[in-house]
């Protein structure tokens, strides 16, 4: 940590390590930013010279063309549905639980906290199948709460918070009740403010893996106006295997506005992620 | 940890005043766990239960057809493609694994140094795992086309590659498994990453500025202090991601289909394949349930390990 103490000597390690780093973080981001600049480029293109894939001319056509031949709106309002109301519902119903499991004293606590980290290691990719036939039988297949409700059943976000709510001082409770508040109002006015940090980190990092979920939405809806965008790109990419343009603004259009949700939260996201380093 | 709680203590009275509350406590955390467990148990226990019954049977898109028994399984293990996809899965894991964990530690390295634009540098990093499965796939399928492809034009370039070569990254079994192992990392790395950079962060200073005063130059301080403090991390994220690895699907599907001639074929796809292309739900549900005892067994193993952090 301290061999830069005279840190206007450029040594020969520290040309290396710059170098190196900086040239990694090129190889990189080189393949996002050439899906940008593709789908800037006029639609049928011809892709000569490298450098030239990285200069104008540029147009917005083909952001217009896809608006005007693939229901990529409808698309993103599909995702964004799902991927906010998942996270908001998944995490007051893990929030109210883990309450009960930090604050409250009853004979089946323990079997119940035992379910929930048992569940942490059920593989969701190897019981997929089965998930499909049951959503089959409650008929919810090939509509919004077969988006919606698996979602809500993940045990990781009871865990976490549970471990927050763990630290937060009894005496707290102890001076709202003698207040007078209920429990629920202790955990409404109470618990949740003071794990905001937690609960946006979780909300961001929940938002963000509903928006790229892929396998799940990909079984489970059939109808075209019902994908979300991860679904929706590869069917629209089945007509397009020979021109470039198209598919990188489909790519582009679907990952910018997640591009800058990272930019402006990297912070929670970073923190999600430490947080979860626990994940299976 | 602290498991007080603000309940039990107001709770001193007579006998059955305590039993009354107790009674209420009962009541009280059932009604604050109902919603989450109703939908924990229906979409994640439910079909787990509902899948062993289900591969018991001769099962169909349509319907339940017969009680078959073992069959399913007898089935699934004596099917050459089932062991070949598990082999594929196996064989990614192994030939990824070490990638996914050294790449990450090494960048995190980096990350940790007083290296002018750590912010910068941390956010291009991990870009990549933000993006949908389904965009990455498809960056990576242009970048590695033949002719036109980013990837060959740049070999072309600078002239590692002669101008009337062309690499088919896609169509030849070992190039398709660098190319999945290259997008993959590319894509994942990012979160072992941060997890190693928080892991070096939480290394005193102190013991980096006293391994110097001792005269350790930087291969000694990482071989002595960063190493042996960071091993029980390196232990759990090599474990999480065999466990990740194994449950390898989407890039592999997009990308090469499977291809060339099933040669990269996961288990998950083949399960996919076999329930949904082949119609052959029951069967599926079987081999789900093996490849479910693998990756229990594994999840199992790490629980074991690392499961005393989580309470």
């Amino acid at each position: 940590m301290n061999e830069f103490a005279g840190a206007k000597k450029w040594s020969v390690s520290k040309i290396l390590l710059y170098a190196f780093a900086y040239g990694l973080a090129v190889v990189f981001f080189v393949p996002v930013l050439w899906m940008v600049m593709t789908s800037l480029k006029p639609q049928g293109t011809v892709m000569g010279d490298i450098f030239q894939r990285f200069m104008p001319p540029f147009s917005l056509d083909n952001y217009v063309y896809i608006f005007e031949n693939a229901p990529v709106l409808r698309w993103t309002m599909n995702s964004l549905i799902v991927a906010m109301i998942v996270p908001v519902l998944s995490l007051t119903m893990a929030s109210l639980a883990a309450f009960a499991l930090s604050r409250i004293d009853f004979s089946y606590k323990k079997i119940a906290f035992w379910l929930i980290l048992s569940g942490m290691m059920i593989p969701g990719e190897a019981t997929i199948v089965s998930l499909y036939m049951l959503a089959n039988s409650l008929g919810i297949l090939d509509s919004y709460l077969a988006l919606i409700l698996p979602g809500l059943a993940g045990p990781l976000g009871v865990v976490i918070i549970k471990q927050f709510f763990d630290g937060i001082p009894g005496e707290l409770v102890e001076a709202a009740k003698i207040d007078g508040c209920s429990l629920f109002r202790i955990w409404w006015n109470i618990f949740i403010p003071l794990s905001k940090p937690v609960l946006s980190s979780l909300m961001i990092f929940g938002f963000l893996g509903s928006w790229n979920d892929f396998l799940w939405p990909f079984l489970a809806i059939q109808s075209e106006e019902l994908f979300t965008l991860p679904v929706g790109i590869p069917f629209f990419m089945s007509s397009y295997t020979q021109d470039e343009t198209l598919p990188m603004t489909v790519n582009a259009y679907a990952s910018i506005p997640i591009i800058f949700v990272f930019v402006f939260f990297q912070k929670y996201i970073v923190k999600g992620i430490t947080l979860s380093g626990i994940k299976g | 940890m602290n498991t007080a709680t603000a309940v039990s203590r107001t709770s001193a009275g007579t006998a059955p005043g305590r039993r009354k509350r107790k009674l209420h406590n009962e009541l009280l955390a059932a009604v604050f766990l109902a919603p989450y467990f109703t939908f924990f148990i229906i979409f994640s226990i439910i079909p787990i239960f509902f899948g062993l019954f289900v591969s018991l049977h001769k099962w169909t898109l349509i319907g339940k057809e017969q009680f078959v028994g073992l069959e399913n399984y007898v089935y699934a293990l004596k099917d050459a493609d089932f062991w070949a996809s598990l082999w594929h899965t196996t064989y990614f894991v192994i030939i990824s694994t070490p990638f996914l964990i050294v790449v990450p530690f090494a960048l995190a390295l980096i990350l940790d140094t007083k290296i002018k634009g750590r912010t910068f540098l941390r956010t291009v990093f991990f870009l990549p795992n933000i993006l949908s499965v389904a965009v990455i796939s498809f960056i990576w399928i242009f970048v590695l086309q033949p002719y036109t492809g980013l990837l060959n034009s740049f070999l072309h370039k600078v002239h590692l590659l002669s101008a009337d070569k062309e690499i088919f990254w896609l169509n030849e079994t070992g190039l398709a498994w660098i190319s999945i192992v290259i997008i993959t990392l590319w894509w994942t790395q990012g979160f072992n990453m941060i997890i190693f950079l928080a892991g070096l962060q939480d290394i005193p200073v102190d013991h980096y500025e006293a391994a110097t005063l001792d005269g350790a130059n930087g291969w000694q301080r990482l071989r002595y202090i960063t190493l042996p403090a960071m091993r029980g991390l390196i232990v759990l994220i090599t474990v999480l991601q065999l466990i990740a690895s194994f449950k390898v699907f989407g890039q592999v599907w997009l990308v090469t289909r499977g291809g060339p001639a099933n040669e990269t074929r996961t288990m998950i796809q083949y399960i996919y394949e076999t329930g949904f292309s082949a119609n052959e739900l029951g069967l599926a549900t079987a081999m789900s349930f093996i490849f479910f005892v693998i990756l229990v067994t594994l999840a199992f193993l790490q629980f074991k390990f690392f499961g005393g952090k989580k309470d």
